[in-house]
């Protein structure tokens, strides 16, 4: 099976991305992980996956129209390609058969 | 919305990001500067953007855009990539200009490490600056003179109590002696030193007692490699070991372990006892004694204090002790630097040998002229390449080219080359080290140390830029016009070029006469008429009786001793002319007395010693008079033989019967007159020699003596069978049924004499060595430049032929080109070589004279060469089929 390698953040990104669908760029992008995970995220990181991600093909690219606070400066926005869709439920599914097999007992046993 | 953004951090921002990914990333920090500003944070907002601006500033972000690929990194990188592809498109002369410049390379690190080692000697001691050694000078008239780095032995307290400067005085010397128990003794060379030695030098202490070593007299310490020799694995301190000192053998301690001392250093000792013991090995008189020389005096000045005032401070100290016996400036005590003492021939060698230091520029000057010759090679290949190479220039130059963009173009040419040559170097010199050291003896060792690269580094620059700068300026001069007209260049270059050939040839001329020279000269001194013949002639020493203690007795009970052997060796068959003699030819310290004659002369002359048989040993011819009478009792009283040397020096007329002029020696009467042989290197003149049986009547009437070598008597053999590896299977035999327990050594004399030349033989081997090189990448060059020539000249041959030119008048024509040259270049070589020589020469007493042939040889050698190298190619050009080369315009 080949499978692309992503790493935790990059697929956080890829999943926070996905979610919010329109418009997604990075500085949302991080309000939203800080929301979901309370991870403070530097604002640098979520640059560099973000072009990690859109060279592998995962993630696709539009820049959007000016806007004033950003000093007429326009935006980049970013959408789930159907390459990191894939990627992604890949992921999901060894996660998931994995966690299935996860015997009962290790809770028991960790909580004495 | 007053507050903006650092100004500065937002230009680093845009300098440095690819614009393609500004706008957004830029926009990003900047929202996030302006929601902190909204926060009212206005000092943490600055600081975060300028902190996210420092954390974008990443490869990823990094442009890579236009602007860029102007600059000098990428013209750089595109530089190199086209240097590459020039050297590999022509590959048979950038492998002649790699391997010219590899090989000058080598022969340069050669002799660089080789001149390093001998400038290294003595500078690995931390306290080398504040280390003196003392020497001491008594002069008493015109030729009296005594000049020793050994001193007396009170010079050490002297020194130390009367100068507050000094801060330890330590003294060195040595004795054999026979070490061990039983069947495994050996007769070892065992250094007496100060206990503080340990402190003054840097001589590491490894295990036992580190801080404080010889504290007693039975205190030893050891060599880790004669730790290993003695005690194999065992651990070693507290071990005991026997020592043989005169009539008894003391039992020492093993105190401490020190590290193998380094090869860099003048003091040398595998094992060492306290000089404590010197009251006992010479007496009390001899340790208060001023006129008695023996040990090396070394001083550690204090900090900051100056060697000058304790000099200043000498004489008065020396006056106060010695003004009954000495005037002033009779004894002189002077002070050598440490550093000093490996490479300075003013000052005598006290115990440590000491090196040429004409020999060690000569050689350095000598690797750097093998560098300059190669880099002067690859000069000239890479000009006479510009014939191919101008068109390439004129279409850079019309497409807009910049001078200086060409010579950076040319130069990172070199620097690739050099590069490769160096790392080649560098490879070869590590391969070649042990034969190099085979071939010369000059036991160099390379260990890697980590400036080393920075060496490689600024090598490949330096030479890169010597070699290269000028083809680049040539090539880069030229003129677009004449370049796309086909004109040819101008003359000038040629000139130039032509001229760094002819260099290239006088060095190499000169090098290759000089190993002629040389050669020569040590032919000429190893087969020289000594006088004596000493084919197959074998010498061994022999061990004096234990409890003898004055000279005379030591030498008697050594000869009876030998005549033990004696009597054993002439039942071989193969063993004739046994003898025996205080001394042997190839070692050059004979006794050297010296006593003031009746007339009120200072005269000096050397002794040896004999038995009836030594002088038949050696053939050494009586020229009047007869031999010593091996029946006669009075030879062995009161006859002595001197050598036509002495003869003229006292000035004995009709010397037969005579005695030697001065009145306080006993009986003696001259019996015969020997040749001037020569005992001594051939160095030095043959000095005045007096040959006796009996050393009484001559000891009688002398006031000094000293030697150089070991006055203990030697057995001396010829040997006549043919296998000379018997003669250590019949000796070792017979020594052990007459001397068990004591040590066999033994020499041949011929070797000995060799060894005698040495450091010039070795020298000769190094200048060979180098010779060879610089023969190969004179031919290298040569050849490339025939190819280069032969190029340009294909037509022309071409059509000379449809014409009418035989294949014989083509190759004239061609060599004729390199013959001016080369008669240029040897021409030149001739007053260089003779100058340096004949200095070279003086060092010797007996030397050849430069004569004519040495040059003619030397000539007629490159130009075989050079024409070998010419030929190869010469001739297929000019076999050439004239339709192919002049069917294609």
């Amino acid at each position: 099976m080949k499978r692309s390698q992503i790493g935790e953040l990059e697929e956080l990104v890829l999943l926070t991305v996905g979610t919010i669908y329109e418009h997604a760029y990075a500085i949302m992008i991080l309000e939203v992980i800080k929301e979901h995970t309370g991870r403070n995220i530097d604002v640098t990181a979520i640059h560099s996956v973000l072009r990690r991600l859109e060279n592998k093909g995962f993630l696709t690219s539009t820049m959007g129209g000016a806007t004033k606070e950003r000093g007429g400066r326009r935006k980049k926005f970013f959408t789930l390609s159907q390459a990191g869709r894939n990627v992604l439920e890949e992921v999901m599914d060894v996660r998931s058969t994995l966690y299935n097999k996860l015997p009962k007992l290790t809770f028991t046993g960790l909580s004495t | 919305m007053n507050h903006l953004p650092p100004k500065w951090a937002d230009q680093f921002l845009e300098w440095y990001c690819n614009p393609n990914l500004l706008e957004d990333l830029q926009g990003d920090l900047h929202e996030i500067f302006y929601d902190k500003i909204d926060q009212g944070n206005v000092n943490q907002a600055k600081c975060s953007f300028i902190w996210l601006v420092l954390r974008s500033f990443r490869l990823s972000t990094i442009k890579r855009n236009s602007k860029l690929k102007n600059s000098a990194l990428m013209m750089t990188r595109n530089n190199f990539k086209i240097a590459l592809r020039v050297l590999l498109r022509d590959k048979f002369n950038t492998a002649l200009s790699l391997a010219g410049l590899a090989i000058g390379i080598t022969c340069f690190f050669l002799m660089g490490f080789y001149v390093k080692q001998e400038l290294s000697y003595d500078q690995f001691h931390s306290k080398k600056d504040r280390v003196y050694r003392v020497w001491l000078k008594e002069v008493y008239g015109e030729d009296k003179i005594f000049f020793n780095s050994v001193t007396p032995w009170l010079f050490e307290t002297l020194l130390e109590d009367n100068f507050a400067e000094v801060e330890t005085a330590v003294q060195f010397d040595n004795q054999n002696f026979l070490v061990g128990e039983g069947n495994t003794r050996y007769n070892e060379n065992v250094g007496i030193i100060s206990p503080e030695l340990f402190n003054v030098f840097d001589f590491t202490l490894l295990s036992g007692n580190t801080s404080a070593p010889l504290q007693g007299k039975n205190d030893i310490v050891l060599s880790e490699s004669y730790a290993r020799k003695y005690f194999g694995d065992q651990h070693p301190i507290t071990k005991s070991m026997l020592i043989e000192m005169g009539e008894e053998t003391r039992e020492f301690k093993v105190a401490a372990i020190f590290e193998d001392i380094r090869k860099e250093s003048s003091i040398q000792f595998e094992m060492a006892i306290s000089n404590e013991n010197n009251i006992d090995l010479y007496g009390e008189r001899s340790l208060t004694a001023w006129f008695n020389v023996s040990p090396e005096t070394y001083v550690l000045i204090k900090d900051k204090s100056s060697i000058n005032t304790v000099e200043a401070g000498i004489p008065e100290v020396v006056m106060s002790n010695l003004k009954d016996r000495v005037k002033t400036g009779e004894y002189n005590i002077g002070f050598q630097p440490l550093t000093d003492i490996h490479l300075n021939p003013a000052i005598p060698v006290g115990i440590a040998p000491v090196g040429n230091p004409n020999y060690v520029s000569i050689l350095g000057v000598i690797g750097l002229l093998v560098l300059i010759t190669a880099c002067a090679n690859y000069a000239t290949l890479s000009i006479g390449q510009s014939l191919k190479r101008s068109k390439e220039v004129g279409v850079r130059k019309v497409m807009g080219a910049l001078r200086s963009s060409l010579v950076y173009q040319y130069l990172s040419e070199s620097l690739l080359i050099t590069l490769f040559a160096v790392i080649i170097g560098v490879g070869l010199t590590q391969l070649g080290l042990p034969i190099f050291n085979e071939l010369t003896g000059a036991d160099v060792d390379i260990a890697f140390e980590p400036w080393h690269l920075l060496l490689y580094a600024g090598l490949v620059l330096l030479i890169s830029l010597v070699s290269g700068i000028y083809p680049a300026l040539v090539l880069s001069r030229l003129r677009v016009i004449s370049i796309l007209k086909g004109n040819s260049q101008s003359s000038n270059k040629h000139f130039i070029r032509k001229g760094m050939v002819v260099f290239q040839f006088a060095i190499t001329v000169f090098l290759i006469s000089s190993t002629l020279i040389m050669r020569k000269q040590l032919n000429f001194i190893q087969n020289k008429d000594v006088g004596f013949n000493y084919d197959a002639t074998v010498s061994v020493p022999l061990y004096p009786d234990p409890s003898a203690q004055r000279l005379s007795q030591m030498t008697s009970s050594a000869i009876a001793k030998g005549n033990l052997l004696k009597e054993k060796l002439n039942q071989h068959p193969d063993i004739s002319k046994v003898g025996m003699g205080t001394h042997v030819f190839g070692n050059s310290g004979w006794a050297d007395l010296s006593y003031t004659d009746d007339k009120d002369t200072f005269r000096q002359f050397r002794m040896l010693a004999v038995d009836p048989y030594y002088l038949s040993t050696f053939d050494i011819k009586i020229k009047e008079g007869r031999p010593f009478d091996p029946e006669s009792g009075l030879d062995k009283r009161e006859s002595i033989i001197v050598n036509q040397a002495a003869v003229d020096y006292f000035g004995l007329v009709d010397p037969i019967g005579k005695q030697l002029p001065g009145q306080d020696f006993g009986t003696h009467t001259i019996i015969g007159v020997t040749d001037n042989f020569n005992y001594s290197s051939l160095h030095t003149e043959v000095e005045p020699l007096v040959i006796t049986q009996n050393i009484i009547p001559i000891y009688e009437g002398i006031s000094d003596n000293s030697f150089g070598d070991s006055p203990i008597p030697k057995l001396v053999f010829k040997y006549n069978g043919s296998q000379l590896t018997k003669v250590k299977y019949i000796l070792e035999k017979e020594w052990k049924a007459t001397f068990p327990g004591e040590e066999l050594s033994f020499n041949f004399i011929e070797e000995e004499m060799k060894f005698q030349y040495e450091s010039e033989s070795r020298m000769n081997r190094l200048v060979t060595v180098s010779t060879i090189l610089s023969i190969i990448i004179a031919s290298l060059g040569l050849l490339g430049l025939t190819v280069l020539v032969i190029n340009s000249r294909v037509k022309e041959i071409g059509i000379r032929k449809v014409i009418g030119a035989t294949e014989a008048s083509i190759f004239k024509l061609l060599a004729g080109s390199f013959s001016l040259q080369l008669l240029l270049g040897i021409t030149l070589s001739i007053p260089i070589t003779y100058w340096l020589m004949s200095d070279w020469l003086n060092d010797f007493a007996y030397r050849i004279n430069i004569g004519i042939e040495v040059f003619a040889l030397g000539a007629i050698i490159s130009i075989a060469i050079a024409f070998v190298a010419i030929s190869f190619h010469t001739i297929k050009a000019a076999m050439i089929n004239p339709v192919d080369s002049i069917r294609v315009e």
